[in-house]
């Protein structure tokens, strides 16, 4: 019975999602279901953070070991609560009036827990549980604006890709299952650890290469990247940042669970795949959003090139025991920090360029609000978006001194420790060529002529925007480490070298 | 609180306030305030320079502290000899810019801001003592700069930004590559991770990461030393060099050449001249050879430009190829004395450059904003109208060409001279661009000062009086340095004694690495 407080932030959201939805019947001003979920969001949040190195196994009833909760878990449950509060706040200014929004809420909240679930999880079951939970909330979430057909196909495709992903994702934990007779992750690591020749019967290839395909879906991996621009471009911008940011590391987490314990287990030596797949990713990702003239399509296809920058973790873990454990962990630890900065990043990324697009279509007549040529001279139209969007570009591309800089720096260090000198130069090479396509806007942002009047900047946007920054650049500054020790701790956890 | 940390917190809120103000007035006064304050603190250190000297560290100024114990990233800063110039130089050519740009009237208040914000960045890059800290700094130039290109820039501002930004980005995030192997091989060889930069290199210094075997460590050295050359920039990898000065604004240029290519310079000294020992021998050919490819290409290039300012900015590369000449040449095994020349005629070349370069782009600029046009073929005469502006520019062009009695010709004799002692065919090809450097300098002021006035012109107005004063302080500068160097020279040559007697830089073949040698795992 020790430790069930430590389900607390779960719990407070489950419960805060049947409030609003029930509470969603009755009451006519819907707004305030905004403020309750944000509430539940932040003393989520605040829980998280507190307890960021709880540690809590369930062995008994009801869960019989199937969750745990440890600083890994922590630490991605604050992934995706942070993105929870921005996507929330900004909800209330995006969906203020609109009729359904205790449904948007609702869903919301519920693809959260799902998320955390994944986070938690030790059992592959639990784990599938939790990514249905979050995928389904996430699926009607996409096309929540059903009179744009852009959202509706982003929906679409966004459901019958994520359909396929669950089914090769199953598929290849059924084999697991069958090979090793049990779900429980640890079970599984331990038996694959104790029977070598198990680990190169062709079942077990079959196995991997699904739950890769699986997982490489939601993480959006190249070459099973191909929904993601779509999607993020046709979902409200708002969903794009839950998408991008939180449902794509729920798709990090589960592979962290699975992938780092069972490489290090299994000592497969597997970096071979994972090299091609970080170097594809990441530089299709990068090539591809250097073409775009839709900034929205931009960051979706550097959200891509994000992917393959943390799937660098995996190389990294499968190059164990060739690759030293200081680079191991360092390589988590970097890859969760990345995690970290990316999703406060992209989150706030689509945002503004949700509010951007807003402000565009309250003024000017355009067909596609998020065109590039539409960011002209927007440093002079909307100063304070247009300096805080700069800043979390910065950021994204690696630039101090925000926190996206020192996530990628710990990341990249983790290459050169490992020793893999090839895949840290194309590493930072895309990082250089991503500085492109960022510049790109900045300059339009800052030296392009305006089209038009000033806008008047919806102060709802500019302070979701700005949360963002001041915790990117706090987190960079902040003495001591902060995240970092929590990071590595929760590698520890996982990696267990 | 140490001045170093003062002296940046001054800018930084200098920075931020004068983003927040609303005209001209307001925001060149925050600036003037901040940028002059910024100078009266460096002249300070460097009057309490030898009371504050630490002769355990060999550092003055010294402050540490945690940041992220870990991974062993500190805040450490700290000046000496090398860097301490470097600052003042920073400071003397940042404050006269806010004066330069008095009547600054595009978007005044970001102007201002980025100036600041240019000197801060500067001076982080010159104090830092802590890989990670300087690597964040050296970044961060590149931000200030790329706005100054963009928004103030000329009609090819866009190709020019983003050209500066992503060469010059690929440099340093090779020379990030160099910096992470340095750090994990020396976490294992001593069992301390850090990024510290005198822990670092005495590491390597010493031989200790010999045990690694000759490719890790000619890899630190070469991807270091590529970021480096392309700040500096060296040729062949100048080529953002032109097209960002020919679109930049005035105070861009000055900046540009004064100080930010010194940026690469200095970390020949600082980082890589100490690794000389033990890098392979022939990177130390290497580097002179990139020098001496800068000294005989620039004067070739400059002859041929049609552009005024462009060929002040080829100019540059010129004298920036000295500094690794000198540098090079104070790294090999043979007379110390010699060697102490070299080293110290290379260190007052960029503090000598970088005020010159100070007067000669001001040069363009005025002429430009006064004629409308760089064009050397259409200006001529315009010591007729411009008597004043006559007077600076012949100056800075006589100085930049090695006129004894200004700050270049010490430090190009030093460098020559010293060089000599363990490069003297090197020295003897420098010595080849001496009389086509002279003659691009004459050709263009005799075209463009003397001769028939170009009626075309219509009629200019002299130079204004925010335009005279601080080139002529600059002229003052390099004339006093000419005369008698002993101020800054004397602080340099202390240092470069102490590099070299004591065998921080050890000379080539000091350390023996076994070849080959297998990654650590």
């Amino acid at each position: 019975m020790v430790g069930y407080t430590a389900l607390l932030p779960e719990g407070l959201l489950i419960a805060t999602a049947v409030i609003v939805l029930l509470a969603g019947l009755f009451i006519k001003q819907k707004k305030i279901l905004g403020y309750i979920t944000l509430v539940g969001l932040l003393a989520s949040l605040g829980l998280v953070i507190k307890g960021w190195n709880l540690t809590a196994t369930f062995e008994g009833a009801p869960f019989y070991g199937a969750i745990v909760v440890d600083p890994f878990s922590q630490i991605f449950n604050a992934i995706f609560l942070t993105v929870g509060v921005l996507v929330c706040i900004s909800a209330l200014k995006a969906y203020g009036d609109n009729q359904r929004q205790d449904d948007f809420y609702s869903m919301m909240l519920l693809a959260t827990v799902g998320m955390m679930v994944v986070a938690m999880s030790k059992d592959l079951l639990t784990l599938f549980i939790g990514f249905e939970l979050a995928s389904i909330s996430t699926y009607a979430m996409a096309g929540f604006d059903k009179r744009d057909p852009k959202s509706i196909e982003a929906a679409l495709k966004y459901f019958l890709i994520g359909g396929l992903s669950s089914s090769l994702m199953v598929f290849g934990m059924a084999y697991i299952y069958g090979l090793t007779g049990s779900t429980n992750i640890d079970t599984i690591a331990s038996v694959f650890g104790a029977n070598p020749a198990l680990v190169t019967t062709p079942a077990i290839l079959l196995a991997m290469v699904m739950l890769i395909a699986g997982f490489g879906f939601k993480m959006a991996f190249v070459p099973f990247h191909m929904w993601a621009p779509d999607t993020y471009e046709g979902a409200p911008s708002i969903v794009s940042a839950l998408l991008a940011a939180g449902s794509k590391k729920m798709g990090f987490a589960a592979a962290f669970r699975i992938f780092i314990v069972g490489l290090i287990a299994m000592k497969l030596d597997w970096y071979i795949a994972f090299m091609i797949l970080a170097i594809l990713t990441m530089t299709v990702g990068n090539i591809l959003a250097v073409v775009q003239t839709s900034v929205k399509r931009m960051l979706a296809y550097s959200s891509i090139a994000h992917a393959g920058y943390i799937a660098v973790v995996f190389v990294v873990v499968a190059y164990y025991p060739h690759a030293p454990a200081l680079a191991v962990n360092h390589a988590v630890t970097g890859g969760l920090m990345h995690a970290f900065s990316h999703a406060i990043g992209k989150a706030a990324a689509f945002i503004a360029v949700g509010a951007i697009a807003y402000m565009i279509m309250s003024r000017d007549k355009v067909d596609d609000p998020n065109h590039i040529s539409n960011y002209d001279g927007l440093g002079k139209r909307a100063p304070m978006t247009a300096f805080l969007f700069a800043l979390l570009l910065c950021s994204l591309a690696g630039i101090p001194p925000l926190f996206g800089f020192t996530s990628k720096f710990v990341l990249f260090l983790s290459t050169i420790e490992a020793g893999l000198l090839g895949l840290a130069i194309i590493c930072v090479l895309n990082s250089a060529l991503s500085v492109y396509y960022y510049a790109k806007v900045v300059m339009r942002m800052y030296w392009g002529e305006p089209k038009g009047e000033a806008f008047v900047e919806p102060s709802t946007y500019v302070f979701v925007l700005a949360i963002a920054v001041i915790a990117l650049i706090a987190l960079f500054f902040a003495p001591g480490d902060l995240v970092y020790q929590w990071a590595e701790t929760a590698a520890h956890t996982v990696t267990g070298v | 609180m140490g001045m170093i940390t003062i002296l940046m917190l001054v800018l930084l809120a200098g920075a931020i306030l004068s983003l927040l103000t609303k005209t001209t007035a307001q925001a060149r006064g925050v600036a003037l305030v901040s940028s002059f304050g910024a100078l009266a603190i460096a002249i300070l250190m460097y009057l309490m320079y030898d009371a504050n000297f630490s002769t355990v560290t060999h550092y003055a100024f010294e402050e540490s502290g945690t940041w992220m114990p870990s991974i062993g990233i500190g805040y450490h800063v700290g000046v000496d000899g090398i860097s301490l110039p470097m600052v003042i130089l920073a400071t003397i050519v940042c404050a006269f810019c806010t004066i330069f740009s008095w009547t600054e009237s595009k978007r005044p208040n970001q102007f201002f801001a980025l100036l600041l914000l240019m000197d801060l960045t500067l001076i982080g890059v010159f104090v830092s003592l802590d890989f990670f800290m300087f690597y964040v700094f050296w970044e961060l130039t590149l931000l200030p700069m790329f706005f100054l290109i963009g928004i103030w820039g000329g009609p090819r501002k866009d190709y020019s930004a983003i050209k500066f930004l992503i060469y010059t980005h690929i440099a340093s995030v090779l020379m990030m590559l160099g910096i992470f192997a340095l750090y994990y091989f020396n976490g294992i060889a001593t069992g301390t991770y850090t990024f510290d930069i005198p822990i670092l290199l005495e590491a390597y210094r010493t031989g200790a990461l010999g045990q690694f075997g000759q490719f890790w460590l000619d890899f630190i050295f070469v991807t270091i030393m590529f970021g480096f050359m392309v700040k500096m920039p060296s040729v062949p990898f100048h080529t953002w060099l032109p097209d960002a000065h020919v679109e930049a604004p005035t105070i861009g240029s000055i900046i540009l050449a004064g100080v930010l290519l010194k940026m690469g310079g200095y970390g020949l000294f600082r980082v890589l001249l100490p690794m000389m020992g033990v890098a392979s021998t022939w990177f130390i050919y290497l580097i002179a050879l990139f020098g001496i490819m800068s000294i005989l290409y620039s004067p070739f290039a400059a002859l041929a430009q049609k552009d005024l300012k462009k060929l002040v900015a080829f100019s540059s590369i010129g004298h920036m190829g000295f500094i690794s000449l000198g540098v090079a040449a104070s790294a090999l095994a043979g007379m110390d004395p010699a060697r102490i020349v070299a080293h110290t005629g290379a260190m007052f070349q960029m503090f000598s450059h970088g005020i010159i370069t100070c007067v000669l782009f001001g040069c363009c600029g005025v002429i430009e904003h006064h004629t409308h046009t760089r064009i050397i073929d259409d200006l001529g005469g315009l010591t007729k109208k411009m008597p004043k502006l006559a007077i600076l520019m012949v100056a800075a062009f006589f100085a930049s060409l090695g006129l004894p009695l200004c700050s270049g010709f010490v430090a190009e004799f030093g460098i020559l001279s010293g060089s000599y002692g363990t490069m003297p065919i090197f020295v003897m090809l420098a010595a080849i661009s001496i009389p086509f450097t002279a003659g691009y300098h004459l050709w263009a002021v005799q075209r463009t000062m003397f001769g028939p006035y170009n009626e075309y012109l219509g009629d200019i107005k002299e130079i204004k009086w925010f335009e005279f004063l601080p080139l002529a302080v600059w002229v003052i500068i390099f004339v006093i340095l000419g005369i008698y160097p002993a101020p800054i020279i004397d602080m340099m040559h202390t240092t470069a004694d102490y590099f070299i007697t004591s065998g921080n830089v050890l000379p080539i073949g000091g350390i023996h690495v076994p070849p080959g040698g297998a990654f650590p795992w």
